[in-house]
C-alpha cells in the first residue's frame, strides 16, 4: 500500500461566532480552505489542473448540518466555494464528533490505494446557530436517541457523568481524588490553551479552585459529577488537512514531509448501559477505545514509548481521564497518577492536549478530528508556534490522536510521524 | 519589577473598578483589596465582582476596605490600581492620599510600587507630579474597556518621567500574565482607541443631525451596519455607554487635542440637549434610543427623532447597496461587497464610503500622532470596540483580524497618509476631509 503523507492544513478562528458575523457555511469554508490552500502553497488552479487527470478528491467531515444550518448534501457543497471543485469528486462523512476522522479514514484509504494524489479533507460545524438547549438535543443524535436522549435536557453531560460515575466504581477510587484529577484536566486545557491563537477559550478564566468549585453559580453541576467546567463548550469552526501520495510530494518538491503512520478504528455497543455491561471482562472502562489505540500502535509499528505528544478527545474531564489509560501512558486504573505528578501537563513527559483539546480550544464537532490530525501535523513539523512541544532540544517525532463519536461509541486512532 | 502579589484597588465600588479588580485576581493571581468610601460598598462590589469573570474561585482573594484602611492596603500592594469617578479634583485628592501613604515607607520599599490610573482620557504626567522621585517613575496610565473580561484592551501610558525598563515590565506583566491586548500610547487627549472611536461616533451623531430630514439617528446606524464590520452600530454605542461619557470625551478633546480633525469633536445641539435633561442613554432609560415595555410585554424599540425632539419607533431601513453588501458578506465573497461599496453611487453608499474612509484616515492619523505604529490603531480598534479594523476596510470586511500590511493598494489606489495631508483617493474617487 502507498504511503499517505501529510502536507499541511489550516484551522478557522475557534473563537467566532459566525452567525453573529452575519455569515455561512460557505464563508467559513472559503477562509478555510483558503488558508489552507496557501499553507501547503497549493492555488485553485492547480486543484483545476489535477482534477482533469482525476487527481484529487474532497472529503468532508460534519455531523449534523441538516440540523444546525439546515443543510444537507454537504459533499457537494463545496463547488459553492469555488468553481474549482466543478467535477472534483467530493462526499460527507458522518460519525457523530469523529466525523472528521471518518473523512481522514476514507481519503488515507483512496490514496493508499492509488486512486487519487491529493485529498483536501475538511471538518466542520456550525453549532451556535441554535440555543444552548436546543444545541444539547441536536447532540443527543449522537447516542441512541429514543433510548438515550428524548426528553432529557443536555443528554450527553450526563452520559459522560455516568462515565465519570463508572470509572470511580470500577476502580473503587476515592471520589475526592479522581474529581480532583479532573478538575486538573480541565485547568491543564485551559492553560494550554492560553498558548493557542486560535482557542476558543485562550482569554477565558479557568484555575483549579474553580474547576473544583462544583455546584456554584458560576460552575454549575450539568451531569451527574460532572459541572460546566468539566465540559467542552459549543463552537463554530473547520479545520482542513491536505493528503498527499507520495508521488504528488514529489512533484510538489516536498520534503521532509510527515506520513500517516498507522490508524485504529473500532465501534463499541451504542448504547451506553451496554458498553459499560460489556466492560466487565476488560481492565479497561472503554476496551473498544483502548483497543483502536492498540490497532493504531500496531499498525505503526510503535509503543506508547516512541509517542511525544498526545491530542485526545475530552469532550469531558472524564472522557480524556480514560484515554490516559487507552494510550497506555498508565495502568487502567491508575489513570490521577499521570495527572497529579504532571506527566500529561504541557512540559510533562507525555503531553496531551498541547493545542487546550476539546474543552480549551473548543469542539465544533464534525470538525475536531481535523483539528487533532492538523495538530499532529503541526507538532511533528515544528509549526504550532508558540504550543509547540519541544523534547531535548527537538520536535515530537511520533504523535497520536483519539476521537471518539458519541460515547466513545465510534473509535478513531491516528498515528502521524517522520 | 516586584511579582504582583496584592493589588489595591482605589474606587472599587465602580463598575471599572470592581471588573479591573476581577482581572487581577483572576489572570492575575493576586490579593486584591477592594477600597470604597465605604465598608458596605466594597462588600456588595465583592459580590458582584466574580460573575464578571465567571468565576466564584476569585472571592476569595478579594478583600473589601475603605479609605481608612488604605495606608496599610497600599503598604501591603506591589500595585496600586486608581479607578475612581473621571473628575480631575477627585482622581487628584485619592492620588495625594496614595503619595502620601507612599511617600511614607521606607525607599526601598516605595520604588517598588506600580502605580496605576485607570483614567480615560486625564493627563498621566500631571497625575505622576503628585508624587516625589523616585516614586513619579513609577505612575502610568493602565486604560481597560468596559467589560475588561471581554474587551481584552489595556492602554499603557508611560510620562516623560517614567522609568523605561520599568514601564516594559510592566507592559510584559500586561500582556503574559493578565493576557491583555497590551498597547503603549501617548499621554495624549483620550488616548487611542477612545480618539478613533468616539470621533467615529461623534462624526456618525453629527451626520444625523446633517441627515435629520432623512430619519437621522437610526438612518445613519443603518448606512454605517453590521456590514461595516461593526458588532454594534455607531450611535447604538453611544446610547450604550452613555451620553455623558461621550460628551465627557469630547469635551476634552475639544479642550486639549490639536488635530485636523477638531472641528469634528463638537457634539451636536440636540445631543448637548438631551444630556441636559439626563436623556443618557441605556442608564438613564432613554437616550439616543429608548425601549418602551408595550402592556401586552412587547418590547417597542424607539429613537430619538431630531426635527421634532421626541421619540417614534424605530425604522428598519434597508439600502440596495448594504443588501448586496451583506449577500456577499454572509458567503464570504469579501472583496465583492467592498466592490459594491466602491461602485455603488447612491446617496447612502457615498455616505457610507466616505465616512469609512475618514475613519481609516483619521485611525492613521492618530496611531501616528498617539500612538506607536499603524497596530496599534488595529489593535485598539478590535479589542477595545469590537469594530473592524480600519485597515480591514481595505481588505473588505471580512476576516476579524486585520492584516494590515497587506491593505493598501489593493483598493485604494493611492493614500495619503496624516501629515499635512488628508486626501483619499479610491477607485479615482478623491475624498476630501
Amino acid at each position: 500500500m502507498g504511503k499517505v503523507y501529510v502536507l499541511g492544513g489550516a484551522q478557522t478562528d475557534f473563537e467566532r461566532n459566525w452567525t453573529k458575523e452575519g455569515k455561512n457555511v460557505i464563508a467559513l469554508l472559503k477562509e478555510v480552505i483558503h488558508d489552507a490552500l496557501e499553507d501547503v502553497e497549493i492555488s485553485y488552479d492547480d486543484i483545476k489542473r489535477l482534477n482533469r487527470e482525476n487527481r484529487i478528491a474532497c472529503f468532508v467531515g460534519n455531523f449534523i448540518g441538516e440540523d444546525y444550518v439546515n443543510q444537507g448534501h454537504l459533499g457537494a457543497l463545496l463547488t459553492e466555494v469555488s468553481s474549482a471543485f466543478y467535477g472534483v469528486p467530493s462526499a460527507r462523512y458522518e460519525a457523530a464528533c469523529a466525523s472528521g476522522s471518518a473523512a481522514i479514514d476514507a481519503a488515507i484509504t483512496k490514496i493508499q490505494a492509488g486512486e487519487y494524489d491529493l485529498a483536501l479533507v475538511a471538518g466542520w460545524e456550525l453549532m451556535k446557530t441554535v440555543d444552548s438547549r436546543t444545541c444539547g438535543n441536536i447532540l443527543g443524535k449522537a447516542s441512541y436517541y429514543e433510548k438515550e436522549a428524548y426528553g432529557i435536557d443536555f443528554p450527553f453531560p450526563k452520559l459522560f457523568g455516568k462515565l465519570a460515575e463508572e470509572t470511580v466504581k470500577k476502580y473503587e477510587l476515592d471520589e475526592k481524588r479522581y474529581l480532583s484529577a479532573l478538575a486538573k484536566i480541565s485547568v491543564i486545557n485551559y492553560s494550554n490553551a492560553k498558548r493557542n491563537p486560535l482557542a476558543q477559550t485562550r482569554k477565558w478564566f479557568m484555575d483549579y479552585e474553580q474547576a473544583c468549585h462544583r455546584g456554584t453559580e458560576t460552575n454549575s453541576q450539568i451531569g451527574g459529577l460532572l459541572a460546566i467546567s468539566d465540559c467542552s463548550q459549543v463552537t463554530d469552526g473547520a479545520a482542513v488537512v491536505i493528503l498527499a501520495s507520495e508521488k504528488m510530494t514529489k512533484e510538489l518538491g516536498k520534503q521532509n514531509t510527515p506520513l500517516v503512520k498507522g490508524y485504529g478504528h473500532r465501534n463499541a455497543p451504542m448504547l451506553f448501559e451496554k458498553k459499560i455491561d460489556e466492560d466487565n471482562d476488560s481492565a479497561y472502562i472503554l476496551p473498544w477505545t483502548r483497543q483502536a489505540v492498540a490497532d493504531a500502535y500496531r499498525r505503526s509499528h510503535l509503543t506508547v514509548d516512541d509517542i511525544h505528544v498526545f491530542e485526545t478527545h475530552d469532550c469531558f474531564t472524564s472522557s480524556e481521564y480514560a484515554a490516559i489509560s487507552a494510550f497506555g501512558i498508565t495502568e487502567p486504573g491508575r489513570e490521577y497518577e499521570a495527572v497529579e505528578n504532571g506527566k500529561i501537563a504541557f512540559g510533562g513527559e507525555k503531553p496531551v492536549n498541547p493545542s487546550g483539546g476539546l474543552i480549551g480550544c473548543g469542539h465544533p464537532v464534525g470538525a475536531s478530528g481535523c483539528r487533532m490530525f492538523l495538530d499532529l501535523y503541526k507538532q511533528v513539523s515544528g509549526k504550532a508556534g508558540d504550543y509547540q512541544v519541544i523534547k531535548n532540544g527537538k520536535y515530537p517525532e511520533n504523535a497520536v490522536m483519539l476521537n471518539i463519536g458519541g460515547t466513545a461509541t465510534t473509535n478513531y486512532v491516528f498515528v502521524v510521524g517522520k | 519589577m516586584k511579582a504582583v502579589r496584592n493589588v489595591t484597588v482605589l474606587g472599587a465600588n465602580g463598575t471599572m473598578g470592581r471588573n479591573v479588580a476581577a482581572i487581577f485576581a483572576s489572570f492575575g493571581n493576586a490579593n486584591v483589596f477592594l477600597v470604597s468610601r465605604t465598608l458596605e460598598k466594597s462588600e456588595i462590589a465583592k459580590e458582584k465582582a466574580f460573575l464578571s469573570v465567571r468565576a466564584e474561585s476569585i472571592k476569595d482573594r478579594m478583600f473589601p476596605k475603605d479609605y481608612k484602611q488604605l495606608s496599610e492596603c497600599a503598604a501591603q500592594s506591589e500595585l496600586i490600581f486608581e479607578a475612581c469617578a473621571e473628575d480631575v479634583t477627585v482622581k487628584r485628592s485619592v492620588h495625594e492620599m496614595v503619595a502620601e501613604t507612599i511617600h511614607s515607607l521606607p525607599v526601598d520599599s516605595a520604588v517598588e510600587k506600580i502605580v496605576c490610573s485607570g483614567t480615560s482620557g486625564l493627563s498621566i504626567t500631571e497625575l505622576a507630579k503628585i508624587y516625589e522621585e523616585p516614586v513619579r517613575s513609577h505612575v502610568i496610565g493602565m486604560h481597560f474597556f468596559n467589560p475588561p473580561y471581554q474587551m481584552t484592551l489595556c492602554e499603557l501610558t508611560p510620562t516623560v518621567y517614567t522609568d523605561r525598563e520599568f514601564f516594559e515590565s510592566v507592559m510584559e506583566y500586561t500582556k503574559k500574565t493578565l493576557l491583555r491586548t497590551a498597547v503603549e500610547v501617548k499621554d495624549s487627549p483620550a488616548f487611542l482607541g477612545n480618539r478613533i472611536g468616539f470621533q467615529f461616533i461623534n462624526e456618525a451623531m453629527r451626520l444625523a443631525e446633517k441627515y435629520k430630514d432623512n430619519g437621522g439617528i437610526d438612518y445613519i446606524d443603518a448606512v454605517f451596519g453590521s456590514f461595516t464590520g461593526r458588532a454594534m452600530a455607531p450611535l447604538v454605542t453611544a446610547n450604550f455607554v452613555g451620553l455623558d461619557v461621550h460628551k465627557a470625551i469630547m469635551d476634552n478633546l475639544c479642550e486639549n487635542a490639536d488635530d485636523f480633525a477638531r472641528e469634528s469633536f463638537v457634539i451636536p445641539q440636540y445631543a448637548e440637549h438631551l444630556v441636559s435633561e439626563g436623556k443618557l442613554g441605556r442608564k438613564s432609560g432613554e437616550g439616543l434610543y429608548k425601549t418602551v415595555l408595550h402592556k401586552a410585554g412587547v418590547k417597542i424599540h424607539q429613537v430619538y427623532d431630531i426635527v421634532h425632539s421626541c421619540y417614534r419607533e424605530t425604522m428598519n431601513y434597508t439600502f440596495p447597496f448594504s443588501e448586496e453588501m451583506i449577500s456577499h458578506l454572509r458567503v464570504g465573497s469579501y472583496d465583492d461587497a467592498m466592490k459594491v461599496l466602491l461602485r455603488n453611487h447612491s446617496a447612502e453608499a457615498e455616505l457610507c464610503l466616505e465616512n469609512l474612509l475618514k475613519y481609516v484616515l483619521y485611525a492613521l492619523s492618530a496611531a501616528e500622532s498617539v500612538g506607536y505604529n499603524i497596530h496599534s490603531a488595529d489593535d485598539v480598534m478590535a479589542t477595545g470596540f469590537n469594530w473592524c479594523p480600519p485597515p480591514c476596510h481595505g481588505t473588505g470586511f471580512g476576516r476579524k483580524r486585520s492584516i494590515s500590511e497587506t491593505v493598501w493598494g489593493q483598493n485604494f489606489r493611492k493614500m495619503d497618509v496624516p501629515a499635512g495631508t488628508s486626501k483619499i483617493v479610491a477607485n479615482d474617487r478623491t475624498i476630501e476631509i
